[in-house]
């Protein structure tokens, strides 16, 4: 099975104890259905599906519907950026 | 030049670095600092700012291209600092330099609207012995409509 690299921060991190995570998945899937999968597989992760939640592929802002495809680098779920 | 560092920033650096000779007409500057949001009188407030390494600096660029796109300007500086930061303590700064003052002001303002909700740092914030994560607040993504005019 294809694996992908999900990396966490911030809020998101704290409560899925987690800042990296290996997932074998079946591609292409998209970001809401990785998100799913993620929340059923980790221990705390529904935290995942909460209001607001951002994602990344490879550096860039995602959204659910966006697909990973394996060429994918590294996805990332964080909370709404609070910078500046 | 963007910058993502530990490390505090001198303002006057920054500020020679932006003008070029005979060509600058306008440089505007940005400072942020971390405000007093402690109560107690003998609490002091500081942050912790998280940022993912990589896409953060990703981030700044693509709102710097735009800027570049948007209006004519001659240099833009961009540092943001991550780690521990105590009350008064420096953490953002946006400059531009430009041939006239109007790009340069709307170049400064548009890139920190975006900064605010469009790069990845997260502030911890901590008042005694107690922390916890800042949400995002929903006036700064009402800020960028204004430049989809």
């Amino acid at each position: 099975m294809p694996k992908v690299r999900v990396v966490f921060f911030a809020s998101l991190k704290e409560s899925i104890g987690l800042s990296e995570y290996i997932a074998e998945v079946a591609m292409p899937l998209s970001i809401g259905e990785l998100k799913h999968q993620l929340a059923t597989e980790l221990d705390k992760g529904q935290t995942l599906l909460a209001k607001g939640i951002q994602s990344s592929i490879d550096f860039e802002f995602a959204r659910d519907a966006d697909i990973v495809f394996d060429t994918v680098n590294e996805v990332a779920f964080f909370p709404p950026v609070t910078g500046g | 030049m963007i910058l993502v560092q530990e490390e505090d920033f001198e303002v006057e650096l920054l500020y020679k670095r932006l003008v070029k000779a005979n060509k600058t007409g306008a440089v505007a500057m940005f400072v942020g600092l971390v405000r007093q949001f402690a109560e107690g009188p003998n609490e002091d407030s500081s942050f912790e700012l998280e940022h993912y390494p990589g896409m953060t600096e990703h981030n700044l660029q693509v709102i710097v291209d735009d800027a570049n796109a948007r209006w004519s300007l001659l240099d833009v500086c961009v540092v943001h600092r991550v780690g521990r930061l105590h009350v008064d303590d420096q953490i953002v700064f946006v400059g531009v330099s430009a041939t006239h003052r109007a790009e340069a002001f709307l170049a400064c303002d548009f890139i920190m609207d975006y900064l605010k909700s469009r790069a990845a740092f997260w502030k911890k914030e901590t008042q005694g012995i107690q922390s916890r994560w800042v949400e995002a607040n929903t006036k700064d993504e009402k800020s960028l409509e204004r430049w989809s005019k």
